[in-house]
Formats: C-alpha cells, sequence, structure tokens
C-alpha cells in the first residue's frame, strides 16, 4: 500500500498518543508510528520534529538526553501532565468528529 | 501556561542560540544514525545505507529550517538576523544611507517640529482637576473669545445654572514694594472662587478663599512656585512676608503648585491678588468696562451646549437692560455684542487662536516635504534593487522565499526610517523652541515647548509610515525577477515606468510646495510695498513705567521733564511722544460733532483719536499736508486745537479743506490747525480710520506711562542711545524707569512676524522641494539615456543630429513636467483655500501665483534634465551599436 501523508494536525495527537505508554526519542517514534499504523503513514522527519519542538516550547512535552539502547545519548521526549490534558482533549474530539463522519457515511 | 513555556523557549533561543543549535544538530545526528544502524542490521551495505537513510531523513539543512521556521518566536529570529544584515550593508554603502538618514531626519523631524509646538499650543489641558470640565463663558469679538465687565461676571455666575462655580481673572501688571525694594511683577487678579473652580492644593501654606475675595484690612495674597523660587529660594520664611501696592499692604498666605503656572498659557503670573481688593470703582460697576476673563467648572453631567444655551440667554436680557440704560445713538453697537460659553480645557488661550492657523498649515506643508522625501527615498531604493538584481536572483534560484526576501528588504527600510526618526526627534528638540520665539517674537510668553509624549507616538507612528509608504513598492518590484535573461530587458522597462511615476510624484508634491511659496511670499512682498505713511528707519520707541501713578499736575509736569531730558541726548533728530504710534495700536475713540457736517441716523459718530506732543510728525516723517504741528504753547490753557489726517478731511470736508474748521468732542472744541498724511495705526492690513490728533497737553489725566516716546536719531543704529535712557528718565523724575527700549523696524516686523515666518518658512520648503525633485529628474532621465544608448546610437548612425538626441531626451522631461504641474496645480487648488485668512492682496485661487510656480519648476526641472540629455547628444554610434 501506498503511504500517505500525515493528515493535518493529527500528528500531535499521534506523538502524544505514543508517548504515553514510555518517553521515547525521535527515531523511536517515527519507527512506532510506522508500525502502529501498519506502515499506512510516512511520517518525515521535517514534519516530526517541528512538531515535537512545538509541543515542548508549549510544555506539553519535557525533553532530556539519556543514553538510548546502543549507550549513545539521545533526546529522549516525555509527557507532562499539561501533555495529557491536551491529549484528553485532543482525543475526545476525535472521537467526536470520527463518529460524526461515520454516522453521516452510514445514514445517507 | 503555554504563554510562559513560550516566552521562555523563545528567550532560551534568543540568548543560548549556540547552545540550542547544537543541540537540535546533534538530536538529528542521532536520527541518522540509528536510522543507519537499523539499515545496516538490515543487511544492506554501509554506503547503501548512509545513502538511504539521508534520503529518509530528507537532509539535515532542510529539517533544521524547518524547525526553525515553525517554531514560535521564529520572526524574532529572522528579525535580528535582517536587523545585523541590514546594518552591515548600510555601512557598506555609507553614502546612500547617509544621504536616505538625512532625507528621512529632515522630512520627520520638520513634522516633529510643528508637532510640538501644536502640542503646547493646542493639545496641552490645565494642570488642574478634570479640566474637560472648564468652560469660559465671554463676550465675543469677531467670533473670538473677548472679555467681560465685573457686573457681567457677577450676573453669570448668579444665574448660569450648568456651572457649579466661576471666577473671574484680570491682569495687573504692577510694581510693588516687597522688602524695601521696588519690584516689577506680573500679578493676576481673581475672584474669590478661583481656587474652587481650578481644584489645586498648594505646596505651601494656603490658596485664596471666597472670603478673602472682599474689602479688609490684611488682604491676602498667593504667589507663584516660579516666583518662590526667584524670589525667596522656596524659603518658608516667605509665608507671612508682606508687601504694598499702592499703600496696601498685602500679606502673602500660600503658594501654588509647581505644576500650575495660570489660567492662561504663556502668561505665568507672580502673584495672585483678590480682586475687590484692587479694584477701583469704575472697574467694579460700570457694565460696558470690559477687561475680565471668566472661567468656569460644569456640574456633573451638564455639557457645554447647555451652558451656551442659558449664557446667549441670559446675555440677550443683560444688553436689554444695558440698552435701555443707554443713549439712542449707542443702542445698536450694545444689541450687536454676542457671547458664548466655549469648552476651554486649556484655559485662556490666545496663543491657539493667533498661530493655530499658520501652524495647521505649516503641519501641512511639513507632511508634503515628508511625502516627497518618502518618494525621494523610494526611487533611491528602487534604483538599488535594479542594482542587486543579479544578488536577488542567485538567492531566489537557491530556494530564498521571496516573501522572506520583501521582509528583509522592508527591515532595511525600518531601520532607516528608525535612525531618520531617532535623528529628527532630536533635531525637533532643538529646533522647537526656536521657531516658537520665532512666532512669539518679542511678546513675553513663558510657555515650555519640547517634545512630549503626544510628540513621541506621532514621530513613531510617523516614522513606520515613511518606512512602509518609503520601501515597500521598491521591496516589492525588486523580488519580481524572472530568472529568465531573456525577460530582463522587459523588466527594466516596467522598473523605468516606476522611476518615471516617482518622478511625477516629487513634482506633483513640489507643484503644491511652490505654489504655497509664491502665495505666502507674496503676501509678505506686498504687505511691504504698503505705504506705512511714515518711515521707521532710525527711530526708537521707548516706554515708561512707575509703581505708583502720579497725582493729575505732577503728571503732566513729569512728562514735559521727561521730553526735555530726552532732548539732551547726542546726536538727536528730533524727539516726541504719543498716545498710539503708526502699527502700534492704542488709538482711543470719541464719539465728535464735526462744523458744517450733519450725521445720518446710521453712521457712527466715534472717531479715532490720538494724544500727541510737539514735532510728533517731523519725528515720525509722516508729511504735513497743510498747515501746522503742535507746539509747547498748546498747552492746558491755550484753545483746544486738532490735527487730523487725510480721511478725516475728505470724509467731513468739501475738497479736503478742514483748516480752520470746529471740532467738538465730550464738550471741548478744537479748531483744525493741520492736515497730516494717513498712516497705519492698527495694522498694515488695516484700513486707516479717521483720525483726530489732539496735543497731549490738552488730554488730562494721564499717566507718562501711557505715551510712547519716540527718538529720531540723525545717522547710526539708534540702539546706540539706550545705555544713557535710565539715567535721563530717572533725572525727570527719581520713580520712572525704562519699560521697553525697540527700534520702531523691529516694532514693524513684529506686527507682521506670523507672515514674515510663514513667507520664510514655505519659501524654504519650496526650495527644498526644487532641489529634491531637481536630482529626481537628474536621476531619472540619466538612468533613461544610459538604457537607450544603443537605440540613440543608431538614431545617429542613421544620420539623426545630436541636438535633435538632447531633444528627444528633453521631451520625455517636459511630459513628466507636464503631468506633474498638472496634477499638482489640482491639488493646490483644493489645498489653498484654506490659507485664505492669511494672505493679503492675493487670492488662494490666483492664476498668476500658479503660472509662477509652475514656470520656476519648469525651469528648475529643464535644467536638472539638461546635463544628462547633453549626454544624449555626445554618444559615439560606434560604441553604443558595440554597447550591450
Amino acid at each position: 500500500m501506498d503511504r500517505m501523508d500525515i493528515p493535518q494536525g493529527t500528528l500531535d495527537l499521534m506523538i502524544l498518543t505514543i508517548l504515553t505508554r514510555e518517553p521515547m526519542h525521535g527515531y523511536g517514534l517515527s519507527q512506532r508510528l510506522a508500525t502502529l499504523s501498519h506502515d499506512s503513514f510516512q511520517v518525515n522527519p521535517g514534519s516530526l520534529f517541528p512538531s515535537l519542538y512545538r509541543l515542548e516550547q508549549d510544555g506539553k512535552l519535557k525533553a532530556e538526553w539519556r543514553p538510548s539502547e546502543n549507550n549513545r545519548n539521545a533526546k529522549y521526549y516525555r509527557l507532562t501532565a499539561a501533555g495529557r490534558k491536551q491529549l484528553e482533549q485532543h482525543r475526545q474530539r476525535w472521537d467526536r468528529i470520527a463518529f460524526a463522519i461515520t454516522s453521516v457515511l452510514e445514514g445517507a | 501556561m503555554t504563554l510562559l513555556h513560550r516566552l521562555a523557549s523563545m528567550m532560551r533561543w534568543v540568548f543560548r542560540r549556540n547552545h540550542a543549535e547544537r543541540e537540535l544538530h546533534d538530536e538529528l545526528r542521532t536520527f541518522l544514525d540509528m536510522a543507519v544502524a537499523a539499515k545496516l542490521h538490515e543487511g544492506v551495505s554501509p554506503a547503501e545505507a548512509q545513502r538511504q537513510a539521508a534520503l529518509d531523513l530528507g537532509g539535515l539543512e532542510q529539517v533544521k529550517e524547518q524547525v526553525r521556521t515553525t517554531r514560535h518566536g521564529a520572526w524574532l529570529d529572522e528579525l535580528t538576523l535582517d536587523m545585523r544584515y541590514t546594518l552591515r550593508s548600510l555601512r557598506r554603502n555609507l553614502g546612500f544611507s547617509a544621504v536616505a538618514v538625512v532625507s528621512l531626519a529632515l522630512g520627520i523631524g520638520a513634522n516633529a517640529a510643528i508637532f510640538t509646538l501644536i502640542s503646547a499650543v493646542m493639545l496641552r489641558t490645565l494642570p488642574v482637576k478634570e479640566p474637560a470640565q472648564l468652560v469660559q463663558i465671554t463676550r465675543l469679538l469677531d467670533d473670538r473669545p473677548g472679555v467681560i465687565s465685573y457686573p457681567l461676571f457677577e450676573y453669570f455666575r448668579d444665574h448660569v445654572t450648568s456651572i457649579s462655580s466661576a471666577f473671574a481673572q484680570g491682569t495687573f501688571d504692577q510694581a510693588i514694594v516687597i522688602d524695601g525694594e521696588d519690584e516689577f511683577v506680573a500679578a493676576d487678579l481673581v475672584s474669590g472662587g478661583y481656587y474652587n473652580v481650578l481644584g489645586i492644593e498648594p505646596t505651601a501654606g494656603r490658596l485664596l478663599e471666597p472670603s478673602d475675595d472682599a474689602l479688609s484690612a490684611s488682604p491676602a495674597a498667593v504667589i507663584s512656585d516660579r516666583y518662590w523660587q526667584r524670589r525667596f529660594g522656596r524659603s518658608p520664611s516667605a509665608i507671612g512676608k508682606t508687601f504694598t501696592i499702592r499703600d496696601r499692604i498685602f500679606t502673602i498666605v500660600g503658594v501654588t503648585p509647581s505644576t500650575y503656572e495660570g489660567a492662561r498659557p504663556g502668561r505665568a503670573p507672580d502673584l495672585m491678588l483678590p480682586l475687590l481688593m484692587v479694584m477701583n470703582d469704575v472697574q467694579r460697576q460700570a457694565t460696558d468696562f470690559n477687561w475680565l476673563n471668566l472661567l468656569a467648572r460644569l456640574k456633573p453631567g451638564a455639557t457645554v451646549e447647555q451652558a451656551n444655551a442659558e449664557t446667549q440667554a441670559l446675555f440677550t436680557a443683560f444688553v436689554q437692560s444695558q440698552a435701555a440704560r443707554a443713549s439712542e445713538k449707542e443702542r445698536p453697537a450694545i444689541l450687536r455684542q454676542r457671547a458664548a460659553a466655549l469648552s476651554a480645557p486649556d484655559g485662556f488661550n490666545p496663543i491657539r487662536d493667533n498661530i493655530g492657523q499658520p501652524l495647521l498649515i505649516l503641519m501641512g506643508i511639513v507632511g508634503l516635504i515628508l511625502m516627497l522625501a518618502c518618494v525621494n527615498l523610494s526611487g533611491l531604493l528602487l534604483a538599488r534593487g535594479a542594482a542587486r538584481q543579479r544578488e536577488i536572483s542567485i538567492r531566489l534560484a537557491i530556494g530564498a522565499e521571496r516573501g522572506r526576501l520583501v521582509r528583509q528588504f522592508l527591515t532595511e527600510s525600518l531601520v532607516l526610517a528608525v535612525l531618520g526618526g531617532g535623528v529628527g526627534l532630536s533635531m525637533a528638540a532643538w529646533f522647537s523652541p526656536k521657531l516658537f520665539s520665532l512666532f512669539v517674537n518679542g511678546r513675553e510668553i513663558v510657555l515650555s515647548v519640547r517634545p512630549d509624549w503626544r510628540v513621541l507616538i506621532f514621530t513613531c507612528v510617523v516614522s513606520l509610515l515613511a518606512c512602509c509608504v518609503a520601501g515597500l513598492v521598491p521591496a516589492l518590484q525588486a523580488v519580481r525577477v524572472n530568472v529568465n535573461p531573456a525577460l530582463k530587458q522587459a523588466r527594466a522597462q516596467g522598473q523605468g515606468h516606476l522611476g518615471k511615476a516617482l518622478v511625477v510624484a516629487q513634482l506633483a508634491i513640489s507643484m503644491v510646495l511652490l505654489v504655497g511659496a509664491t502665495l505666502f511670499v507674496g503676501t509678505l512682498i506686498r504687505l511691504y510695498a504698503v505705504d506705512p505713511g511714515f518711515d521707521s528707519d532710525g527711530v526708537l520707541v521707548v516706554s515708561v513705567r512707575t509703581s505708583r501713578p502720579y497725582a493729575a499736575p505732577r503728571a503732566t509736569a513729569v512728562q514735559r521733564a521727561l521730553l526735555d531730558q530726552l532732548k539732551t541726548l547726542a546726536e538727536l533728530r528730533s524727539v516726541s511722544a504719543a498716545q498710539a504710534i503708526p502699527v502700534g495700536g492704542g488709538l482711543f475713540d470719541r464719539g465728535v460733532q464735526v462744523e458744517g457736517y450733519s450725521f445720518r441716523a446710521e453712521e457712527s459718530e466715534q472717531v479715532a483719536f490720538n494724544a500727541i506732543a510737539p514735532e510728533y510728525f517731523a519725528t515720525l516723517e509722516t508729511p504735513l499736508l497743510a498747515g501746522r504741528e503742535f507746539t509747547d504753547r498748546d498747552s492746558e490753557d491755550a484753545p483746544g486745537v486738532a490735527i487730523v489726517n487725510e480721511t478725516f478731511a475728505r470724509y467731513f470736508f468739501r475738497n479736503g479743506l478742514a483748516l480752520g474748521r470746529h471740532v467738538t468732542s465730550v464738550g471741548v472744541t478744537y479748531e483744525i490747525v493741520g492736515i497730516v498724511r494717513d498712516a497705519k495705526y492698527q495694522t498694515l492690513r488695516d484700513p486707516v480710520l479717521r483720525t483726530l490728533y489732539i496735543p497731549w497737553m490738552q488730554r488730562p489725566g494721564q499717566q507718562p506711562s501711557n505715551y510712547s516716546y519716540l527718538i529720531r536719531v540723525a545717522a547710526g543704529d539708534p540702539m546706540r542711545v539706550v545705555p544713557n535712557l535710565e539715567r535721563l528718565v530717572r533725572r525727570a523724575d527719581p520713580a520712572l524707569r525704562v519699560r521697553t527700549a525697540v527700534t520702531y523696524t523691529t516694532l514693524v516686523d513684529r506686527s507682521i512676524g506670523t507672515e514674515r515666518i510663514m513667507a520664510t518658512l514655505a519659501g524654504l520648503f519650496g526650495l527644498l522641494a526644487l532641489i529634491v525633485a531637481g536630482l529626481g529628474i537628474f536621476g531619472v532621465v540619466a538612468f533613461q539615456v544610459a538604457r537607450r544608448t544603443n537605440e540613440l546610437g543608431v538614431r545617429i548612425a542613421l544620420g539623426a543630429t545630436r541636438w535633435a538626441m538632447t531633444l528627444l531626451v528633453l521631451r520625455g522631461v517636459v511630459g513628466m513636467l507636464a503631468a506633474g504641474v498638472v496634477i499638482g496645480a489640482g491639488i493646490a487648488l483644493t489645498l489653498t483655500r484654506m490659507t485664505r485668512a492669511m494672505l493679503f492682496g492675493l487670492a488662494p485661487t490666483d492664476p498668476s501665483v500658479f503660472v509662477v510656480a509652475a514656470s520656476v519648476l519648469a525651469v528648475a526641472a529643464l535644467l536638472a534634465g539638461w546635463l544628462p540629455a547633453r549626454r544624449a547628444s555626445r554618444v559615439d554610434p560606434l560604441v553604443a551599436l558595440r554597447h550591450e
């Protein structure tokens, strides 16, 4: 299947969701995203990193340098309390939209 | 919360930029390494793994740039970079930068200077409680605020219900005796409600209360902070000090705050005295003795319109009763009076009434100058953009956004505008007080004229506007590059059109400024051409004062003695004195009966009177047309004699034969013994009135201080006699002092001070506009010639004469000139109407003015275009044809 571009604005939602489980670095995130979406989403670093930096600037993520799996230093991103709240709001909104669209498609 | 985080991270990027950049780099490299490692793990070869990983990343620098541009505060980054780049590039092109900053500084500075004056004279409010609630209730004189009588003040104060309190104020400059010394102070007489209405607190002691405004044995007075500083060095011993005015002893009870300098901007009284203590009976009771100003405070919720309506109604009733008590003859004049209540947050402000309109016109003029400077700068920037085409194409080719480039060019304009604004503001701070003193020219006006917060905001706004106007179009034009070189020719063509349009704009603005300059310079020329009826060269005008008035017989003796003393001056031609002197005003009105003339019902019997000393007309060099001057024998015991002017003689007597006829006024009969040439006693603009001159000895009840003493010197500067004056004056009487001594030419110049300033400034700005427009034309024509060298070479090779080539180029200039003149004239026609009141002998739409302005502009434009056009004639066809 061809890889699609991630719809606008949902990249933040997916990043925040993935990070609820555990802190991750940029490469790990991009790999996880590809895996979870069954390879449907191609996230290029040119979109991923700006999103990460924006979320960090807004205080939704906190970053720190830690040794990684192969003992190199990598920048790990962690969800903050504000980030969790933001995630909850985004999640609710996404559910509502998805439900509405599905209803329209089935009802018409 | 989010905002705080954003701000914090923005600060981190600003201040620890290198660290942040390195971190980003490390993070992306780590990403790359991990991707390579993963691919190696899958079994891809090392070289292939590197390549694929690099492709997946999409380019290290590109990702970095993405992060940089999308994070918050990226604009700040951009701005800092642009600023640094701009400063570097401006430093490299010092010539261009200097020209740009100087022209902007001149334009912005001129605007800031005029606005400083406008702010000080028209926009400031009194530093009292709620100045917006203050109203002035007054009689109107020619639509301007006038003065009222004390009974009228009481009437308004007690009957206008929209106001909660009111006070009256009158001028009373006096010599007082304090600590045994004579001192001349500026004092205001104020009624009891003065400080109630103003609502200010004293810095020391107490202020006058309504109870002080009554006849009392120990009257109180309040001094200003300025006087407290000057006389007492702010010592507390000032409270309780006494001083004497005309045998009455006053006690100083308090000091007003330093921010308050009186209810009349420009006049800072030293002393405030209770009105009732100083007024004489005439001033208190006469309904036609008008000398006071009234200021009142509106009740909460009341409006100026309500107060005005009440004022009109009450005043009508007042003048009705005044007319009923007056004679038949006086009634029409009384009933013609008008009054109004005016909003007065700045108190009594005659300065605004006098120079308000000239200032607004000047504001318009300097606004045009700024526009001119901006258009000029725009042209310069345009040319600079054209020179940078290569650089811009390269930058666009390697991926710069057009918007980003435009922003960078605008930053350049912004920096120029900020620099220009800064320099302009300091110029204004230096220039404004000087300009104001020019307007004031000699009158004693105390007003702080320095840039205040309003001027600061104004300058910022104007600088920003200048930046946008000058920089936007060139910035947009510069990036409209098509990298395809084949289309470059068409590009240059479009740019030529824009350049021409800018020159036409400059010419139009210059035309408007030249029309203005011609109008004002023309007005001044016509004013100087007016025959004033006397010769002001070589005459000194002196006035005197005393600390207390003389008793009647002593007064006349002192007057004679003073004149005798002045006559002892060396190098004298003649000396005289008069109550009113030409261009000085001061004539007084009296009703007359003229022998052999009967007044019709609607004719006015009022005639202008002047009391003069012997040899007056000889001193003034006003020609005596018939009869004789007054002599010492025309004293108070001798029969009444009078001299009349031409206007009087022609009005009342057939063929102007007035000699020997009689005129009666206030019970005294005068025989006409002389006729003199008309002279301008009010201003040079006003027509001459029917005037009757009587000998000063035959006008009883005057003081030496009521007269101006004229000294005509035989040769040289009249001011040379000034050092001797004080001595001579005291010899006439020990209590006498010199008050002012100026040359007559100074007085005449002062009387047309505003006209002189307007002519000077308008003329200067017109000249400036001419130079700027000339430079603009020079630049554009030179550019055109350079561009068309090819074509010109071909034409010459084909046989055209060199002269024809010059004409060909000049035709372009004529085209721009015609467009500029027509547009400029159109704009000028609508704008010059506003100057009508200030002109003399010229109508605002006088065609000759426009012709003169257009001619001057045409000559300048053609001259400016001539030099580069001549180069067109010198084109060598061989060189030109090889020129690409």
